[in-house]
């Protein structure tokens, strides 16, 4: 059997947990107050009872069985009177306040017993509890003594039965108590179980309600949409470079596909010679792999996050080595290449992935600047400390409203499709950029000098190692 | 050359095989880890081509056997795993040179002729010469006919590393790995400049070419 939800929960056990210490502390408190009140009451009555039994004996060695009986007599007549029972030495009742004594066997020896006494109270009949003595006179005449334990044990009773009602009650509210925070609790859990229901069925935009208790289930809910936002920015950018990769190969694939279909005609009509298409189909072979590559560098860095592990180096030294592998192309190609690097600019990042980085901005800079043109690599340490290497070029620049569509995947503008490349350059950068805790920014070169500019300054900024 | 190809991809080992013998190779065939260990241990080879995942035993695993056993037979990792963690690995496990699938097929004879020639020429020469061009290592001068050719660094390098590997052909990526030690593709044809100003020192002003261009594979330096 299932039990209801609520009883299931973690704070409802908990309670009863709490609830189960409370009830055994209070028993074993309660057990403690009645040996202490009611245990003192009986032995109180048992003093008594033998002291009357002693000033019995005494007038009994002192003036015989009658004196006893006059004494049982006056005494019986006090205020809180003991009871008596005198019997002759056949064991004949000569006289008392009781019928018969409640002793059932007596051998002779005094003897102790606990029994019930009838009376009426306020018209109603009582039995209470009470304690008596009986012996042997030096006669051989039996006497009885006995007394009820009386007010006393009636109020520890009392007591008792107040205690045991307060535990019952507090029992009752505890488990009310834990109902409610149960609830309350729930309610909390209840949110964020609905959210990874949701997500479970695929329903990435969920998220759970953070309600400014600032308490720990707000801290998690906080944690868990932080969670998501980010798995559904990563499954965002999947699913969007799945569209691209397929867009992008695609038509390369095709070309390839036609071509060698029709080198594979043309061979069959014994027509021509098939090694111009094949060194075509070679070619595009290549631009597909190098495009699958990128694409792959790419979507590993996106899922490294910003968790890449890296060595610590200086990035001034590894610009001058990549300023040294490009300063002939451009000199080649007719632009001026300068490199201003500051030294010592230690950053923690992946050496390999850093160098790619920069090549590629080099790259673009190198095919989109015209012969004339110039082009500075700098590094240099920021004030707030971050560590920024950039490129700036008199290229034409990207226009405001298009820099940060750029840096997408595969994204290259209409005046740039006839330059190879696939347009996943500075999608590597941003990802290099991203993956080590740093971004990347594109602004306007140096601006327009003539035919010239506005330019490109692309900087790669890296957090302070 | 004797030439061990340790591969379980059918096809690929076919096209490899019959690429390798076109070049003037011997080559042995394994389509998995064991069998791969045994045939390198039946040897002598002059390089094996080890793919890293296989069935029974994978590349790296069979690598460290054999360099414990003391087999120093220089290796080629083929891999699907590109990632430098990947190529570190395979290093580390014993292995000579790395090559990520896929790669053209002069970029593997290459370095399969790359590594087969380092072991002939393994011991530590402090003079290059090929043909008419002297290379100092210690003194860091190069001379041709005599004459004293002004180098760069870097440029040293590159002529270093092609004169190590002279008469055969040499890749860009090679140079790119070996001389700037970068493991990615440039988009634009940064080391074909760096070669090109190499050629205009040595081979200005002579009669002859030294460094070729290798069409569809990269550069080779002829004595």
């Amino acid at each position: 059997m299932r039990l209801p939800r609520i009883f299931r929960t973690t704070p409802f056990r908990l309670t009863l947990l709490f609830l189960a210490l409370f009830a055994a502390a209070a028993s074993a408190f309660l057990a403690y107050i009645y040996v202490a009140t009611a245990g003192e009451a009986t032995r109180r009555t048992d003093r008594e009872i033998t002291r009357e039994m002693l000033s019995l004996t005494s007038v009994y060695d002192r003036a015989g069985v009658d004196a006893v009986n006059q004494s049982l007599i006056e005494r019986a007549a006090s205020e809180r009177p003991f009871l008596y029972l005198l019997m002759g030495r056949d064991g004949k009742r000569i006289s008392g306040s009781i019928e018969e004594s409640p002793v059932e066997r007596f051998h002779g020896q005094p003897a102790w017993t606990t029994f019930q006494v009838s009376d009426v109270q306020s018209g109603r009949p009582v039995r209470r509890p009470a304690r008596g003595l009986q012996e042997r006179l030096a006669g051989g005449e039996t006497l009885f003594v006995g007394a009820d334990v009386g007010e006393d044990q009636a109020y520890v009773v009392k007591v008792v039965r107040a205690l045991w009602g307060a535990g019952a009650l507090v029992i009752v509210l505890g488990l009310a108590g834990g109902v409610l925070v149960s609830r309350n609790v729930s309610r909390s859990m209840a949110g964020l179980t609905e959210v990874v229901e949701a997500v479970r069925n695929g329903d990435l935009g969920a998220r759970a309600p953070v309600r400014g208790a600032r308490d720990e289930f707000d801290e998690l809910a906080a944690g868990v949409n932080e969670m998501l936002d980010r798995l559904e920015r990563s499954m965002a950018g999947h699913r969007h470079a799945g569209d691209a990769i397929a867009h992008d190969l695609r038509s390369p694939l095709t070309r390839l596909r036609a071509r060698l279909e029709a080198a594979f005609l043309d061979v069959e009509a014994g027509r021509g010679d098939p090694r111009q298409a094949l060194a075509q189909a070679l070619d595009d072979t290549d631009g597909v792999l190098k495009t699958f590559a990128a694409v792959l560098a790419i979507a590993r860095l996106q899922a490294a996050g910003a968790a890449l592990d890296g060595a610590a180096f200086d990035a001034a030294e590894l610009a001058a080595d990549i300023a040294e592998l490009y300063e002939p192309l451009c000199e080649d190609k007719g632009l001026d290449f300068k490199s201003e690097l500051a030294a010592g600019l230690l950053v923690r990042a992946n050496r390999e992935f850093l160098a790619q980085a920069l090549a590629n901005i080099l790259d673009n800079a190198v095919k989109y600047t015209p012969a004339g043109g110039a082009i500075m690599l700098r590094a240099r340490r920021r004030s707030s400390g971050e560590v920024e290497l950039s490129v700036t070029d008199t290229g034409p620049g990207v226009p405001e409203g298009e820099r940060e569509r750029v840096v997408e995947r595969f994204v290259r503008l209409e005046n740039s499709r006839n330059e190879p490349g696939a347009g996943l350059g500075l999608s590597l950068v941003a990802a290099v950029a991203a993956a080590h805790a740093g971004r990347l920014e594109l602004d306007e070169g140096p601006g327009k000098v003539g035919e010239m500019g506005p330019g490109l300054r692309v900087a790669l900024v890296l957090p302070r190692a | 050359m004797r030439i061990l190809i340790i591969e379980d991809d059918v096809e690929a080992a076919d096209a490899m095989e019959r690429g390798l013998v076109e070049a003037g190779c011997e080559c042995v065939r394994a389509s998995d880890g064991l069998a791969g260990l045994d045939a390198a241990r039946q040897g002598p080879f002059d390089v094996l081509i080890v793919d890293r995942m296989m069935p029974r035993m994978d590349g790296v695993t069979l690598v460290e056997s054999l360099r414990r056993e003391g087999d120093a037979t220089p290796v080629l990792f083929l891999s699907a795993l590109g990632e430098v963690g990947d190529r570190v690995e395979g290093l580390k496990a014993g292995g000579d040179d790395y090559l990520v699938k896929p790669y053209a097929f002069a970029e593997l004879i290459a370095r399969v002729e790359a590594l087969a020639r380092r072991r002939e020429t393994g011991s530590v020469h402090t003079l290059l010469r090929v043909g008419e061009l002297e290379m100092d290592l210690i003194a860091r001068t190069v001379h041709r006919q005599g004459k004293e050719i002004d180098l760069q660094p870097r440029e040293f390098q590159l002529l270093e590393f092609l004169m190590r590997h002279a008469g055969q052909s040499v890749t860009r990526t090679m140079l790119l790995e070996k001389v700037w030690e970068y493991h990615f593709d440039p988009q634009t044809n940064v080391i074909d400049v760096h070669v090109s100003r190499l050629r205009s020192k040595i081979d200005k002003g002579f009669d002859r070419p030294m460094l070729q261009t290798v069409r569809g594979a990269g550069y080779r330096l002829d004595a």
